[in-house]
């Protein structure tokens, strides 16, 4: 049976709880404004009953402390929206300055500064005006200012976009201490939950955790594993570990060929972090592959312009009745060597007027022939060195450093690059092998029984430049050729139907689209195989890989002076590299014109120079350079805007997860007010059943009578 | 269900984008222009590159046009005046030839002629803006040089017979030019200034042989004939180029016309759109003021 005084401990057990939960509710009223606080709600706990004489009996309430209200699983899933949005911004910050630069021409005025698709039109037209009087003086100095305006905006764009390109490895490089700091205290987190609440919710210490976490988001692409013991693993989004448990692994940076690369110990994780998310996933994207992109556009635009203008100026006659020789060449800009650089170097080197070669070669100085030829290079495509390339590249050659490569970039007759290697091998005493390597950007696997697999560059994004081509079985009996779809620049591979996706379906459209039947692609990894129809070896063809290696060997007399081979290398070919393209022909001059002259002995006997030389460059079928211009805007102009539609749907994602998180998760006034104002009246309640409770005890020990006991 | 009780913080958001919309509808209004970045229309920023391209190449064409129509205007009324001596002088030969006339009158239809080779030699010698019209290429050398050393005289011809032409933006090619050669000295009877020296010579010594002096002047009316018609050829350029302008000037037009429809701002439409966004802002801020001005919460109520 209950007794009074077990009714007072009840009660007074139930004061206790409530006052413990009124300090939860001022405690979560103290936190609303808390970054990363998450709500929590009293735990009530019914305590045991005890039975007497087989009579149950209740014994109050205890309340045993806090829950926060989280869920883990979304809060994961806010913090993986979150990267993506981060990298979407940062990338769309740096866009934003990159397409500043080449802000639309309303047409109002006829010329603005800056733009320099007016000055593309203003220097080739100044030879239009030119055709009409070729010997006026001012006709003239308006060719080499209007050549000088095209040069400096050109060469300004690109040294902007270089500032750009430094700030924002700046900008990535500061990212790093940001996130050692979060690794460092995660870790420590780790440690603290893994000690104090190894079972349950750590409440505080989980909301730090789970701030530092939202806030490394920003920064970088994670993945977060759970542990046991209530810790947690870290790693980047591609698997390199960052915290683990209780121990942090610092991301540290370092310059590699003037650019930031970061590493984890000795791992170079630039790459994973470019591709994984964050801040630094956008500083890093915009870095190393927009601006770059952006660089190279205008590097062919220049190459292009200087190249074909200094060449059609130096054949031509000049005022004084001149033609370009070697001593005194008659080029009008500062004459490119290689595309890489171009822009940034393009400037305007002749300064007398005079020596603009309206007239064709030969003829008299009235003539206007070549001013028409250099007017109509603005309706010609835009040179590119291709094909036959010119190459300079310079090796010491040592025997005490028995190898060396040098590199060196080519064009085939689409104008894709590739970088050929020269490897220079000693053979002992004064004999080096050489082998000259163009690698294809698609590396082959051609396969004995009728598929073949592609890995297509790094990761999931499709290289440009395919050379595959497909036979297979028509189904009206017969095979059927195609030649796989251009690539479009950051396709992905994409995956196999139905419906596929990607590259995939733009080849199973194709493949279709041609009748063939039996034959499947598939990807793994991004090895793309496509494969024929089961037994009928033969039926899928793929293109050759590019060619092998050219070799030979060099061979130095006692004095240093190349002996072997006795002329140069003429003619080596490299076929098979990217579609509908011509093989790639290069001469490699080791002797220059009339001596063996360059090749040169220097201060050690054993010291032997390698050898190079010029070569021609050609003309594409490409775009004309206003065309290449408008196409080079066009596409900028596209990737802003996509990335602006990508990164707008990113943050509206991101808001809806926040909102489901903070309805969960945050503290709500209204809630609270509530809560308070139900324990009021459950302690007021409380209140007066002790009350009433000791009214009831007095009585009890006066036994009805009002006398001492009071 | 819970809400989010931070939505307050949405309705800021929402608010911002209000007014960053405004800002650019109002820089629209302010430049007239619509594409003000890339990424607003990357189509017509490029079609816009090619367009303006396009009107500059015709704008460029059409002052160059201009330029040498002056110059070929020149080398018309200078042949013009080139035939109306020679017309001349074959009328004086002419009646020279007619065997009524005494030696010194003879003598003075030679000096006459003489004058008029002079002037003729003058007019192919013309320069335009300092170079000279008839020399082909070597418009910095004086076309015409005439030795006495024998007799006749021989008048030499010191240019070429580069032709220059003017492109129009569609590749029609527009003859500038016609060398003095082609002109004054071709080859045959059509020879304007052997003729004149010839007839020259004839009348020198005051007697005439008929017959000699009745095939030079038949020469010079050939040389007349054929100068008439190298007229007709810069006659035809001039024609030429105004027909290729007129017709650059139209398209000119057209392509101003679509460049301003791509990318100049419809005000109408931009003005529709900024007032929308006006409400929408005045709504966005009424309802953040209201919310402000309540108390958020239920603490409020509380006594």
């Amino acid at each position: 049976m209950g007794t009074i005084s077990s009714a007072f401990d009840l009660i007074s057990g139930a004061l206790n709880a409530d006052q413990s939960a009124l300090s939860i509710v001022a405690n979560n009223v103290a936190n609303a404004n808390t970054p990363g606080y998450t709500e929590e709600t009293p735990n009530w706990q019914e305590n045991d009953p005890v039975q007497i004489n087989g009579v149950q009996y209740g014994d109050g309430v205890t309340e045993t402390g806090a829950t926060s209200l989280r869920d883990t699983v979304l809060s994961a899933r806010l913090d993986q929206q979150q990267q993506m949005a981060s990298a979407s911004s940062a990338r769309l910050t740096a866009l934003d300055s990159v397409q500043a630069l080449f802000t639309p021409d309303s047409g109002s005025s006829s010329s603005t500064a800056g733009d320099i698709g007016n000055d593309l039109t203003g220097f080739f037209s100044s030879f239009t005006s030119l055709e009409a009087e070729p010997t006026n003086a001012s006709l003239r100095e308006e060719v080499l200012t209007s050549a000088s305006t095209l040069a400096g905006d050109i060469s300004n764009a690109a040294a902007s976009l270089n500032t750009q390109r430094s700030a924002l490895d700046e900008e990535a490089s500061g990212v790093t201490s940001q996130v050692n700091a979060l690794t460092s205290s995660i870790a420590q987190l780790n440690q603290q939950i893994q000690s104090t609440s190894p079972n349950a919710d750590a409440g505080t210490l989980e909301d730090q955790r789970q701030e530092d976490l939202s806030q490394l988001s920003q920064l970088i692409g994670i993945n977060q594993v759970k542990t046991e013991n209530n810790g947690l693993s870290v790693t980047t989004t591609s698997g390199q570990l960052l915290v683990s448990e209780n121990s942090s692994f610092q991301l540290t940076s370092g310059s590699v060929s003037g650019v930031t690369h970061f590493f984890v110990g000795t791992a170079d994780i630039t790459s994973q972090l470019t591709s994984g998310g964050g801040e630094l996933g956008g500083y890093l994207t915009a870095r190393d592959q927009d601006i770059p992109s952006a660089l190279s556009s205008l590097d062919q635009l220049a190459y292009g312009i200087s190249a074909s203008v200094n060449q059609l100026n130096n054949t031509g006659t000049d005022m004084d009745g001149n033609t370009g020789t070697a001593a005194n060449l008659l080029y009008i800009f500062n004459e490119p060597t290689q595309v890489a650089g171009s822009a940034l170097a393009m400037s305007v080197t002749m300064t007398d007027p005079n020596q603009i070669a309206a007239a064709g070669a030969g003829l008299g100085t009235g003539d206007n022939s070549n001013a028409v030829a250099m007017a109509k290079l603005a309706s010609e495509s835009l040179m590119q060195p291709i094909a036959t390339t010119a190459f300079s590249v310079s090796q010491n050659l040592n025997a005490s450093s028995p190898s060396a490569t040098s590199s060196l970039e080519v064009y085939d007759t689409l104008g894709n690059s590739y970088n050929a290697a020269v490897t220079y091998t000693n053979q002992g005493g004064s004999t080096w092998d050489y082998s000259i390597s163009v690698p294809d950007v698609l590396t082959a696997n051609t396969s004995v029984s009728g598929s073949v697999s592609y890995r297509f560059g790094t990761g999931e994004t499709v290289n440009q430049g395919t050379n595959l081509t497909i036979t297979g079985n028509l189904a009206g009996g017969g095979t059927g050729t195609i030649t796989a779809p251009t690539v479009t620049s950051g396709e992905a591979v994409g995956t196999a139907g139905p419906p596929s996706t990607g590259y995939v379906a733009a080849l199973d459209a194709q493949i279709a689209a041609a009748g063939i039947t039996g034959v499947s692609v598939s990807n793994t990894g991004g090895v793309l195989t496509i494969s024929g129809a089961t037994g009928t070896a033969g039926s899928v063809i793929a293109d050759p890989a590019a060619s092998a290696n050219a070799t030979g060997t060099l061979t130095f007399n006692a004095s240093g002076a190349l002996v072997s081979p006795a002329a140069n290398v003429a003619g080596i070919t490299f076929s098979g590299l990217s579609d509908g393209a011509s093989a790639l022909n290069l001469d490699w001059n080791l002797y220059s014109t009339g001596s063996a002259g360059n090749i040169t002995e220097t201060a050690a006997a054993s010291l032997q120079s390698g050898a190079s030389q010029t070569g021609t460059a050609g003309v594409t079928n490409g775009p004309t350079p206003t065309g290449f211009f408008s196409n080079f805007v066009s596409t900028l102009g596209a990737t802003v805007s996509g990335v602006q539609a990508e990164n707008t749907a990113q943050n509206a994602s991101v808001t809806q997860l926040q909102t489901q998180n903070n309805a969960l998760s945050e503290v709500n006034l209204n809630d609270e007010a509530s809560a308070m104002s139900t324990l009021e009246r459950s302690y007021q309640a409380a209140s007066q059943v002790f009350t009433m409770l000791n009214t009831i005890m007095e009585s009890a020990l006066n036994l009805g009578t009002e006398t001492t006991v009071s | 269900m819970r809400v989010d009780p931070s939505y307050s913080s949405n309705l800021v958001t929402a608010l911002d984008q209000s007014q960053s919309n405004e800002q650019q509808l109002t820089a629209e209004l302010s430049s007239g222009v619509s594409i003000t970045s890339l990424s607003q229309n990357p189509v017509a920023s490029g079609e816009n590159v090619l367009l303006l391209n396009q009107i500059q190449q015709d704008d460029s064409f059409t002052q160059s046009s201009s330029l040498v129509t002056s110059q070929l205007q020149v080398a018309d009324s200078t042949l013009g005046s080139v035939v109306s001596q020679l017309t001349q002088a074959v009328s004086l030969a002419t009646s020279a030839n007619n065997g009524t006339m005494n030696s010194s009158d003879v003598q003075s239809v030679g000096n006459q002629i003489s004058g008029i080779l002079d002037e003729v030699q003058s007019l192919a010698n013309t320069s335009y803006q300092g170079q000279y019209i008839f020399a082909g290429g070597q418009t910095s050398t004086l076309p015409f040089t005439t030795s006495t050393a024998t007799l006749p005289a021989t008048t030499t011809y010191n240019g070429d017979n580069d032709v220059n032409y003017l492109e129009t933006p569609d590749g029609q090619k527009i003859q500038l030019n016609v060398p003095g050669s082609q002109i004054f000295s071709a080859s045959g009877t059509n020879s304007v200034f052997a003729a004149l020296n010839n007839l020259v010579a004839d009348y020198s010594g005051g007697t005439v042989n008929p017959s000699q002096a009745v095939s030079d002047t038949q020469a010079l009316g050939t040389a007349l004939n054929y100068v008439s018609q190298q007229r007709v050829v810069v006659d035809n350029s001039i024609t030429q180029l105004t027909a290729a302008s007129d017709a650059v000037t139209s398209q000119q037009t057209q392509l101003t016309t679509a460049q301003t429809n791509l990318m100049q701002a419809d005000v109408a439409t931009v003005s529709t759109q900024l007032s929308l966004s006006e409400t929408q802002q005045t709504a966005l801020e009424d309802v953040i003021s209201q919310l402000d001005s309540q108390s958020n919460s239920l603490f409020s109520k509380l006594q």
